[in-house]
């Protein structure tokens, strides 16, 4: 176990697109959740020592200065950390402020994820997104005087967006110089209010020369694009998403987090009520070798490192090559992985897989 | 005896109500009590149930007491659809009368007219019944007149029922009894008994569902099927109340089921006459016609595998079924497969529906086409069922093709659509009849593969589902026919070829194209979709290669998610057959008539 997911499931506006779990930002209700959160994290935390932790959400950020204190101190004393820890936590742009980033540098937190989304004010109006680009220049600038491991995501299929308006928006990412991002098309899910208002995606081929025009742009600019869609200097990967691609185990800790331990997955309740009362995991499923095997392609394929022979190996007892028809793969000494050009239609390989 | 039996059948359209009024018989007459009496016992087969149609025959015997005299009353059971007219003039031919059952809101129907003239044409006595007379809607005295407009009835014929609530019931079992004449055999002649169904059992083997006209039959005779020459031994003999009842022997006027160990189907055809095999009848009873298949279509099993798993459902339906006929047949898209023959359009969607659902084989069914003839340079003569034995251009002098005789009943406001659209379709007009003062029966002359094309669809849609169809077989008729290939990814096809009017050839091909571009999901490359005459090509599509299929965003947690999408998709490629390179859903196949004008 070297990982930890830790879920905050609050957040001071909803985007139009966000299908994670989430509730409006409520300062009783946080202060129940945050002593919730901590009785899970001591009942269930074996004390390993752990190689990454990420604060996701919602909006981790959007806590005030005491509901973080209280978090961020109670992990600095419960769990063990290596001496190269990954420590990120998710912010909201409008929530950085000095006081905030020093809170974080405080408790060890050594990386940001920033949603950013995009610069292009009509794009940020759609996805109901609540800032302007200085806005996003101005913050950044901040958090850059106290981290320099900083993520941005970055949104784009998002209806009515030109090539123009992304290419603008690239460069405007580039400007910052910021060593990581994460570009997702946009989904829209049923339960969001993108779904509610049936909206319509943009073309499959436009999507696909979005895609292309992020990859070369910033291949260009030094990035290395390592997962479908993450990118980053040399050095910066995302360890702590690795983890998940690379099918290792982890916590996953507060409403609707899941994690993997031991033999098996599982998936924290997504019923506020029912988390506050103690009741935390509502799904159990028991992996076993068959889905195991099939995990280890349908994450790892996902990267540039690909499924390792030698893990797959020592977990599974027999090698890819002879569990799987790897013939759609690409090989090295050390893994099976898939070539670049076939994953933005990964699924239609992976099918093969399950 | 014999004149207290009564043999009788009912004639309704879909829907009018024929397997609840049968059921409310066995109801009053106590054959079964409402607890037995599982909704329309009659329809035994599930698929018959949920279309609410009636596939296979029945014969059901009810005891009936009037006046204190007992009476056997045999209500035979007759398919709904112009697919089976035979059938059901076989099961007309072993009545002596018939009730004709019309729905009390709706009037009479083209299917119900044109069995209605089969029972007039056997000489059958028919009660006119107006059902569904508790509907709000119903109007029992307008249909009451349109009937007698229409057939001639007198107006002091009519029984008016609701089989939902019972009423009028006894009144109509009176009126069997009373109007209805009673068979005139004679148990001492020798022995014809008409067999008016089949159907499997795995222990006994083929049972033959007949009514003896003449003579008598017992158990351990040896009989002779006329037709197929076959002879058996009697092991067997029941008549169903509708449970089985045993018997030593059936006489004149008696319905009732033989049971002699048949292992071979095609020994008992509808239509023959069981005689005895020492003391034969001098000729059989009138009517036999061996059936034939009108319509075709290649049916594939999605895993080549389940060829042999094909082979046997096909094997055991055709034990119920005889006229459903298959052989092998091989396409270079599909391979291994078979090419069956069905009476119908609906009869073939029942097969195939069958297949997938008691069977569990997943096929690929070939878009349906009728039989051609085929006249060769040699002046031979060939007739081909599927496109694919088309032979080439230079041997061909003619090619003719089935046509039909229509009934299409329909209000007379769409007397111009109809008109329209049988010209559209090839069609020849004859005449149109007024049955009553807004309705109107008209007949034309068509094409058969224009029926099977797409005119059912046209029809509802012109006449806002007002008119019904039915249809009769003329024969076959010269027309200027080519075949139209598919090419897939620069491949032809076999199972995508069609036979076509000359004159439809170009605006068929573009929409054949235009819906496999939209049925067909993007590949890994490029595919263009060709439609092609005798190697020229007549219209192309291009179906672009797949950009994107993927999961963009998947953290640790979403991977159940994942799986399930990913479980989903393959499903769904599951569905799909192989065809070269390209990947083809099943829908895809019936393309070639599904399309929108």
């Amino acid at each position: 176990m070297k990982s930890a997911y830790i879920h905050i499931p609050f957040c001071s506006s909803i985007c139009s697109y966000c299908d994670f779990c989430k509730f409006f930002y409520n300062g009783d209700l946080v202060d129940k959740y945050i002593d919730s959160l901590i009785m899970e994290i001591k009942d269930n935390y074996k004390g390993e020592e752990l190689d990454t932790i990420y604060i996701g959400g919602g909006t981790p950020s959007s806590l005030d200065l005491k509901q973080l204190d209280k978090l961020l101190s109670f992990i600095s004393n419960s769990l063990k950390v290596s001496k190269d820890l990954e420590y990120t936590i998710e912010c909201n742009v409008m929530d950085i402020t000095l006081e905030k980033l020093e809170l974080f540098k405080k408790y060890n937190i050594n990386r940001l994820s920033i949603g950013i989304e995009s610069f292009n004010k009509d794009i940020l109006s759609f996805l109901e997104r609540d800032y302007t680009k200085e806005d996003i220049i101005e913050k950044i600038s901040q958090a850059k005087q106290y981290f320099t491991n900083i993520n941005i995501d970055l949104m784009y299929a998002v209806p009515n967006e030109t090539l123009d308006i992304l290419k603008e928006d690239i460069l405007e990412f580039l400007k910052l110089d910021i060593p990581h991002i994460s570009c997702y098309s946009l989904m829209i899910e049923d339960h969001t209010k993108l779904g509610i208002k049936d909206t319509n995606y943009i073309s499959e081929d436009l999507d696909y020369s979005m895609y292309k025009l992020i990859e070369d742009t910033l291949e260009e600019n030094g990035y290395d694009h390592y997962e479908i869609s993450n990118y980053s200097k040399p050095g910066y990967e995302s360890r702590h998403n690795l983890c998940y691609w690379k099918n290792h185990k982890y916590y996953g800790f507060g409403l609707g987090a899941s994690g993997y331990i031991a033999n098996y997955r599982y998936t924290n309740t997504k019923n506020l009520n029912k988390y506050l009362n103690g009741n935390y995991i509502a799904e159990k499923e028991i992996i076993t070798k068959e889905l195991n095997a099939s995990n280890y392609a349908i994450l790892g394929l996902r990267t540039k490192y690909g499924i390792n022979k030698k893990e797959f190996k020592d977990n599974i007892g027999e090698d890819i090559n002879q569990y799987f028809d790897t013939s759609d793969l690409s090989e090295n000494d050390d893994s099976f992985y898939l070539d670049k050009s076939k994953w933005y239609i990964e699924n239609s390989i992976l099918v093969k897989f399950i | 005896m014999q004149e207290n039996i009564r043999n009788f059948c009912i004639i309704a359209h879909i829907d009018h109500g024929k397997s609840t009024l049968a059921d409310r018989l066995l109801e009053e007459t106590g054959a079964l009590d409402k607890r037995e009496l599982k909704e329309q016992t009659l329809d035994s087969m599930d698929i018959e149930r949920e279309r609410g149609i009636t596939i296979k025959l029945n014969a059901v015997e009810l005891n009936y007491k009037k006046n204190n005299k007992d009476y056997l009353l045999h209500l035979i059971d007759t398919p709904g659809h112009v697919d089976f007219s035979y059938e059901v003039s076989r099961s007309l031919a072993a009545c002596e009368g018939a009730l004709l059952v019309v729905d009390a809101a709706q009037g009479i129907e083209a299917q119900t007219l044109a069995n209605l003239y089969l029972a007039i044409e056997h000489d059958l006595t028919i009660i006119p019944v107006i059902n569904k007379i508790d509907l709000p809607n119903a109007r029992p005295e307008e249909v009451k007149q349109e009937l007698i407009d229409a057939i001639g009835f007198s107006p002091d014929e009519f029984i008016y029922t609701s089989a939902k609530t019972g009423e009028g019931i006894p009144e109509l079992l009176e009126a069997i009894v009373d109007r209805i004449p009673a068979p005139t055999g004679k148990d001492n002649n020798k022995l014809q008994a008409l067999i008016f169904d089949s159907v499997f059992d795995s222990y006994r083997g083929v049972i033959v569902a007949c009514c003896v006209k003449e003579g008598t039959l017992k158990v351990g005779d040896k009989i002779e099927f006329m037709e197929t020459k076959a002879t058996y031994d009697v092991t067997e003999l029941y008549v169903t109340t509708p449970k089985e009842v045993k018997k030593d022997y059936l006489e004149a006027g008696d319905v009732g089921y033989i049971v002699a160990s048949i292992k071979d189907i095609n020994d008992v055809k509808v239509g023959d006459t069981v005689t005895l095999a020492k003391d034969k009848a001098d000729k059989p009873l009138p009517g036999y016609i061996p059936m034939k298949s009108m319509v075709f279509c290649g049916i594939y099993p999605i895993e080549a595998n389940k060829f042999e798993d094909l082979r046997e459902a096909l094997e055991k339906l055709k034990l119920n079924d005889a006229s459903l006929t298959f052989e092998p047949e091989t396409s270079s898209a599909l391979g291994f497969g078979f090419r069956c023959g069905f009476l119908g359009l609906l009869h073939m969607e029942i097969i195939e529906e069958r297949i997938s659902r008691e069977f569990n084989i997943e096929i690929i069914a070939t878009s349906p086409n009728v039989s051609y003839e085929v006249v060769l340079t040699t002046g031979e003569k060939i007739i081909i069922s599927s496109p694919a034995e088309l032979p080439a251009k230079e041997k061909i002098t003619s090619i003719l093709e089935p046509y039909i005789k229509t009934n299409i009943i329909s209000p007379a406001e769409y007397i111009g659509p109809l008109m329209e659209l049988c010209q559209d379709k090839r069609g020849t007009f004859i005449n149109m009849e007024y049955i009553d003062k807004t309705r109107v029966n008209i007949h034309y002359e068509l094409p058969l593969s224009e029926i099977v094309y797409d005119f059912f669809d046209k029809l509802k849609s012109y006449t806002k589902g007002y008119a019904s169809f039915d249809y009769e077989f003329i024969g076959y008729r010269e027309s200027n026919l080519v075949k139209m290939d598919i090419l897939l990814n620069g491949e032809q096809v076999d199972a995508l070829s069609t036979i076509v009017h000359k004159d439809f050839a170009y605006q068929r091909g573009k929409k054949v194209v235009e819906s496999l571009r939209k049925l067909i999901p993007r590949q890994l490359f490029e595919v263009p979709v060709q439609a092609a005459i005798n190697g020229k090509i007549i219209a192309r599509e291009t179906i672009k290669a797949l950009r994107k299929d993927v999961l963009a965003k998947c953290y640790g947690g979403d991977i159940t998610r994942k799986r399930k999408l990913l479980e989903k998709q393959k499903e769904g490629k599951k569905r799909m057959k192989q065809v070269g390179r390209v990947e083809v859903p099943q829908e895809a196949f019936l393309a070639v008539l599904k399309m929108e004008d």
